[in-house]
């Protein structure tokens, strides 16, 4: 056991985890953030996908002690505290980018910490930043289309 | 060197159980105290968007907003049995079962509303956003509230459809399998690189009949998603299957297609009502991805001039094929 | 006709929870002292088998194991023949036949007792050629030919279709077996409620029918098991079986606790059924125009250890390798066929997938010989409203294929 502190969407947490306790592990099982899915176990399918210290991560692959001291975004921390949703949650809504949802999480956050870093993708630099994200649903299509959208809301100062 | 060529295909697909297989579908309508009406039945959403669709024709027939449908479908203990989310059949269908169902319910509420508003006949009576009102005199009016405020007992309808199918005979196969029968079509360019055997799609078009359209972005979301799949199918994905043994059983090397191998696609909804289905609609969740893979494999005809009877079309593959021709003609 | 909502691209109803990450898939259901099971499942194709469990019942933090011999109903499941054992009692069958379900306080606890268990095979001589399997010389499943069904169809006279032809195209066709791959891994979790009914959670494509499944396999009547329906996280065909569904509520009713199981994807592979890989054997003649006279079909589906919707699939096969074509002289014949490779089952399109891998590049080697274009020759045999297909159907309504067909070529610049 060791005792480790983290940040997750702006809340400290203090928590005790076992040395071969991965990421996701702590995330779901331990501090309930369910948002956070496993797909496959080998950071492949990209469900598990995080941003740790603004870097999109497969929470499989990193075990919990890791995160010492890091700061921790899930998809639960994205929506505001009144509702609103993030231009990015509203644009996978309004484009159809949606499906079965398994991906969808994990895709949005990809989607941030792209757009966190490259405020006016183009449609190719789109499909690269989220190719580590599976979704065997859409075909992509209206996830690269709601990304664009995204990005739009967001250079308009928020929708 | 890279190589382009062009394919088509086109095919049909029988929807539903079929072959005379008794495919039912129950739903029950059940006014809600707020005036909501509430949809129970066991038709699955699994990503394909039934609980949307299936909204969508109820609210058209109460003439509310899918906002006023509760779509209730998660515990067999309170709904009844709609069949499963397969066989393209639950917008079909199920569709036609809540819409019967939805049309009773208006049924009753309007008699309900004949009574209580003290009318004579129910004719230019108007349901339109949880209201009932007289078109010729608007004040003679009552909420769907209202009249479920004054039920003793949730007003609650009820209705089952089942498809016609004829079961073919077992020696000439002669019958009606199914019904109905959805359409499609589709015409890829691909890029062939023939020191890899890389195939690449570099355009795409996709025809769908849909009878009729429900919500045409989600139409197009599932030909999207069945042309990935169809992709996969014959190009990518192979389980390295050996004396019964699943080699390639992790996403790192069963490869399934990313966002990165997409082309733009052109989708083409085409629409002709079918008598027999709700408001027209037919169901395309499985014949979108049909036609894409023969279609991709047609083009690498077109490209490269060899036939690719066995699927997948690896790399490794086309290029042994590639080889070979090269071979032959020399 | 104008609607209101109809033709309207609404918001998709459950996108909220959804992009949000509040939609609960089985996995995301936690409960207050919920036990964890596993799947112990066979690493061979085909044998006699026996199990000790006792050095695996010794682990600290082991509750209980479920074989065959805790099945308190019939063991036996499967949507058209009861062909599936919940728990192999004997004989394996195919890799990844299940044969105990490990109950215990944590899942790490509940794996390393899996591998704890001691399974001796006895192996038997398997196929997994369904040509092979075919001439019966190894059964799959004892007492039953492994042609489990042949779709027969016969219309006009094919010699004389072909005698007349005066193009002919034959070729042989393999496709392959492939996986669903949805994103979300088989996962559930199974209680009880004061009144005796047995709760299961867990994704399913049809739950009023893993209803009636696991209350065979339990032994109660349908109206003591409710089924729960979260967020499915995708499903192709591939959640028409069950998989842990029954394990879960024997080990939910036996132990009175929540158990939950979460397969990995590598169990989700060996779990559940894959699209059936089919050998199409397929002549095509047409005449001089490009009108299609005569269509000869063999196919042959490998459904692996068991039947799952294999006769259907296989009728589908059968019916859609015509292609949307008026053709006057067909015979068709499609035999599934049982082998010890993994199972086949429902997957998008369902034996209509699989087919226009060949009908559909007949049709182009038809127009190369007769040099018109693949868009001609479709154009000039597609069905259109009032066409008779194969099986003698008449389309009366709602048939707008060649709409389709000139859409896409116009949309490539095809002629």
């Amino acid at each position: 056991m060791k005792k480790i502190s983290l940040t997750v969407n702006g809340k400290l947490y203090q928590v005790e985890v076992e040395e071969d306790m991965r990421l996701l592990d702590l995330l779901r099982d331990k501090l309930g953030f369910t948002g956070v899915k496993e797909g496959c176990s080998e950071g492949e399918c990209g469900a598990c996908s995080v941003i740790m210290d603004g870097k999109l991560v497969t929470s499989c692959l990193i075990m919990a002690f890791q995160a010492e001291g890091k700061e921790i975004i899930t998809i639960e921390g994205l929506q505001k505290e009144d509702g609103t949703l993030h231009p990015i949650q509203q644009a996978f809504l309004e484009e159809g980018a949606v499906q079965c949802g398994f991906c969808t999480p994990a895709m949005v956050l990809a989607a941030k910490a792209l757009l966190d870093k490259n405020p006016h993708p183009t449609d190719e630099e789109i499909k690269e930043g989220i190719s580590g994200n599976l979704c065997r649903c859409t075909g992509y299509a209206k996830i690269v289309s709601s990304v664009k959208k995204a990005a739009e809301y967001l250079n308009k100062g928020g929708k | 060197m890279k190589k382009r060529g062009k394919g088509i295909a086109c095919i049909f697909y029988g929807t539903g159980y079929g072959n005379g297989f008794p495919d039912v579908s129950r739903a029950y309508a059940e006014l809600q105290p707020d005036g909501k009406v509430a949809i129970y039945t066991g038709a699955t959403e699994v990503g394909q968007g039934a609980k949307t669709a299936l909204s969508q024709i109820p609210a058209e027939v109460l003439g509310l907003t899918v906002d006023d449908i509760i779509f209730i479908n998660e515990d067999t203990s309170i709904t009844p049995d709609a069949g499963t989310a397969a066989a393209t059949r639950q917008t079909y269908n199920t569709g036609n079962a809540i819409k019967m169902a939805a049309e009773e319910l208006k049924k009753e509420l309007i008699n309900i509303a004949v009574k209580e508003l003290g009318l004579n006949s129910d004719a230019g009576l108007e349901m339109k956003d949880g209201k009932i009102y007289l078109k010729i005199l608007p004040d003679k009016c009552i909420t769907l509230a209202q009249i479920a405020a004054k039920q003793s007992e949730p007003l609650r309808t009820f209705a089952t459809f089942t498809a016609q199918t004829v079961q073919i005979d077992p020696e000439t196969g002669q019958g009606a399998p199914y019904w109905p029968y959805t359409f499609s079509a589709c015409a890829v360019e691909v890029e062939v690189d023939t020191e890899t055997g890389q195939v690449e799609i570099i355009k795409a078009a996709h025809a769908q009949d849909v009878g009729r359209a429900i919500n045409p972005k989600m139409i197009e979301g599932q030909m999207e998603g069945g042309f990935a799949m169809a992709m996969g199918y014959v190009l990518y994905e192979d389980l390295g299957l050996e004396n019964g043994r699943i080699w390639n059983n992790k996403l790192s090397t069963y490869i399934i297609p990313t966002a990165m191998d997409m082309p733009e696609i052109q989708n083409i909804i085409v629409e002709d009502p079918e008598s027999t289905a709700p408001y027209g609609a037919k169901g395309i969740g499985e014949p979108v991805m049909i036609p894409v893979g023969p279609a991709i494999l047609n083009a690498i005809y077109d490209a490269v001039g060899v036939r690719m009877t066995e699927i997948p079309v690896t790399p490794m593959k086309l290029l042994q094929a590639i080889r070979e021709k090269e071979k032959q003609g020399a | 006709m104008s609607f209101n909502v109809i033709g309207k691209s609404v918001i998709r109803v459950d996108g909220l929870a959804k992009v949000t990450g509040k939609a609960v898939y089985p996995q995301d259901i936690y409960m207050d002292g919920m036990l964890y099971g596993k799947t112990l499942r066979s690493t061979v194709p085909h044998a006699y088998f026996t199990l000790d469990t006792s050095k695996a019942e010794k682990i600290e933090g082991v509750v209980r194991i479920f074989t065959a011999k805790d099945v308190p109903g019939h063991n036996a499941h499967g949507v058209l023949f009861k062909d599936h054992e919940v728990f192999c009692a004997q004989k394996v069958r195919r890799i990844g036949d299940p044969l105990a379900f490990v109950v215990a306080t944590s899942e790490k606890i509940a794996q390393k007792a899996v591998e704890a268990i001691e399974v001796k095979y006895e192996e038997l001589p398997a196929v997994f050629d369904p040509v092979e399997a075919m001439k019966d010389e190894i059964k799959v499943h004892d007492g039953t030919s492994n042609i489990i069904y042949h779709y027969k169809l016969r219309k006009g006279n094919i010699e004389e279709g072909f005698a007349k032809s005066h193009v002919v195209v034959e070729n042989v066709y393999k496709t392959s077996m492939v996986d669903h791959a949805f994103l979300q891994p088989e996962a559930g979790i199974a209680y009880v409620e004061e009144d005796g009914t047995i709760v299961v959670c867990a994704a399913t494509q049809y739950p009023h029918f893993d209803q009636l499944e696991i209350a065979e396999a339990m032994g109660v009547p349908a109206e003591k098991v409710k089924v729960i329906n979260p967020a499915v996280g995708g499903a192709f065909g591939g959640r028409e079986d069950i998989t842990l569904q029954i394990h879960l509520a024997i080990a939910a009713v036996a132990t009175g606790g929540p158990v939950k199981a979460v397969y990995s994807r590598e169990e989700s592979f060996v779990a559940h059924s894959k699209r059936h890989p089919e050998i199409i054997k397929i002549k095509t003649g047409a005449d001089k125009e490009g009108k299609l006279l005569a269509l000869e079909a063999e196919i042959i589906a490998d459904t692996g250890a068991y039947a799952s919707w294999a006769i259907n699939v296989t009728r589908k096969s059968g019916i859609h390798v015509t292609g949307p074509y008026v053709i006057p002289n067909v015979k068709v014949d499609a035999y599934a066929v049982y082998t010890n490779n993994p199972f086949c089952g429902a997957m998008r399109g369902f034996g209509a997938t699989q087919v226009p891998i060949a009908t559909e590049q007949q049709m182009d080697m038809l127009a190369e010989k007769l040099g018109i274009s693949p868009v001609e020759i479709r154009l000039k045999n597609a069905f259109t409203k009032g066409s008779e297909t194969a099986n003698g159907q008449i389309l009366t309504e709602s048939v707008p294929l060649i709409t389709c067909i000139k859409k896409v070529a116009d949309a490539l610049e095809m002629a």
